[in-house]
């Protein structure tokens, strides 16, 4: 009962390192919510490999408490059998509850600004549990930072971003200490910078890497767990007024993973629908 | 007694309708995407009187009509545009206020909002003797104030009095 208020307090606390709303759907983005915005977001998530499929299913709820900093709270749940190796810059199966703050916010012309946000976060294991090798672990909670770095215009969007996931250790077994980066452009061709009541679409280019490290099982490294990989691919982002639907995949560049743990994973794609309601509620000064 | 305080309780109401913003026009820096101007949109409407909002993404325009006998303030508008995380730049306004001060240093109150300008020809000096003391109807420009701040004078291209 008590680890129940703790993670019920935590999650009212409330970055997850799954980046969406209205910026990329694979990789890291500064976009926070306004004040008193609250944004919802679900999407649906897959990968697919040599050994198996795995998809995962998550929501997201955001609440901007001033206009730089939000609270986010995600909750997942995953189906499928795939053994594929520890993601984060992908929705597994953990709860996640944190906070994203925009440190550095400069807004410099018309439709244009350059902005840094960090994200810190308590991830939880969720009910389910995983498949494939991280599947016979025993769990733990873990602590994920992102920071994300970027400019926005009407035309074009740069992101570049970086996270890390350390777990904690339970009964001997680790999950691996997880690196992920990412890099997005996105591009809103001429004829699609119309009046915002219109259909505001742009396509992005995500290319997103993840090393992730041992696995510990009973206090025993697993040889050859680490796993590093780069992706790369399209998506379309398509917004009407407050509500934003984006879909993408991706294709391995590089892999250098251990196939007879984790097999070859070949695509990643993503889904995603958010709702954002602003606030008509004035500051409170 | 109980009349007269009627009546001039009356007065004062008729007068602060009169001192009022009529139109806004505010040049806002950092929106980007649909859900931004959507957000201005939301946080203009919800302040009392504003009756028509209207944002240009490409120009990042704010155009804001208000209504008559509206109460809305300066410092409500930009705190619109700070709450989403964006800046406002200078604002384009018609309003109707009572001119007070002297003839060499004019002062606009926008009564009803409590707003107060320090009046600046924008163009070649004109004599606003004539219009002290009386309510008067000025097109003009306020530059960007500093963030939760509203700027200390109005350079204005019209005046004149109010019908």
């Amino acid at each position: 009962m008590r680890r129940l208020w703790l993670l019920a307090g935590v999650l009212a606390l409330t970055a997850g390192a799954w980046a969406s709303d209205h910026g990329p759907v694979f990789g890291y983005a500064t976009p926070v919510n306004s004040q008193y915005e609250m944004s919802f977001d679900t999407g649906l998530f897959g990968r697919y490999g040599s050994k198996g499929t795995q998809f995962s299913t998550g929501s997201q709820f955001g609440y901007g408490l001033t206009p730089q900093l939000t609270l986010n709270a995600f909750v997942p749940a995953t189906f499928g059998s795939g053994s594929l190796p520890e993601t984060r810059i992908y929705p597994g199966g953990e709860w996640t509850a944190g906070a994203s703050w925009r440190f550095f916010h400069d807004v410099t012309s018309v439709g244009k600004r350059k902005e840094a946000t960090g994200s810190l976060a308590l991830v939880v294991p969720g009910p389910q549990a995983d498949s494939g090798v991280l599947g016979s672990l025993a769990r733990a909670p873990g602590v994920a930072g992102t920071v994300a770095a970027g400019m926005a215009s009407r035309s074009s969007y740069f992101w570049v971003g970086g996270g890390y996931t350390r777990f904690a250790g339970k009964d001997g077994d680790r999950r691996p200490d997880t690196v992920s980066w990412s890099t997005v452009y996105a591009y809103r061709p001429a004829k699609w910078r119309r009046s915002y009541d219109q259909w505001d679409y742009r396509w992005l280019a995500e290319f997103t890497g993840e090393h992730t490290g041992d696995v510990v099982e009973r206090g025993v490294t697993v040889a050859n767990s680490r796993s590093t990989s780069l992706w790369l691919g399209p998506s379309l982002l398509a917004i009407l007024k407050n509500v934003a639907i984006e879909g993408g995949v991706q294709a391995p560049l590089y892999r250098d993973v251990n196939e007879n743990i984790y097999g070859r994973e070949r695509v990643r794609f993503a889904i995603n629908f958010s709702y954002l309601k602003y606030s008509a509620r004035p500051n409170a000064h | 007694m109980k009349k007269m305080i009627v009546l001039a309780a009356m007065l004062v109401t008729a007068m602060g309708a009169q001192a009022e913003y009529e139109q806004v026009n505010m040049t806002v820096f950092g929106m980007d995407c649909a859900p931004c101007a959507h957000a201005i949109h939301v946080s203009m409407k919800a302040i009392p009187g504003v009756e028509k909002v209207d944002v240009d993404l490409n120009t990042g325009l704010v155009t804001i009509a208000l209504n008559q006998g509206n109460a809305a303030t300066m410092h409500q508008f930009n705190e619109a545009v700070e709450k989403n995380g964006f800046t406002h730049k200078d604002a384009k306004v018609v309003a109707k206020g009572k001119l007070t001060g002297t003839a060499a240093a004019p002062v606009f109150e926008v009564s009803g909002t409590g707003d107060r300008y320090q009046l600046v020809v924008a163009g070649a000096a004109a004599d606003v003797s004539s219009l002290l003391g009386k309510t008067v109807m000025v097109t003009g420009t306020l530059p960007q104030a500093a963030k939760g701040k509203t700027p200390e004078r109005l350079s204005y291209v019209s005046i004149k009095e109010a019908q």
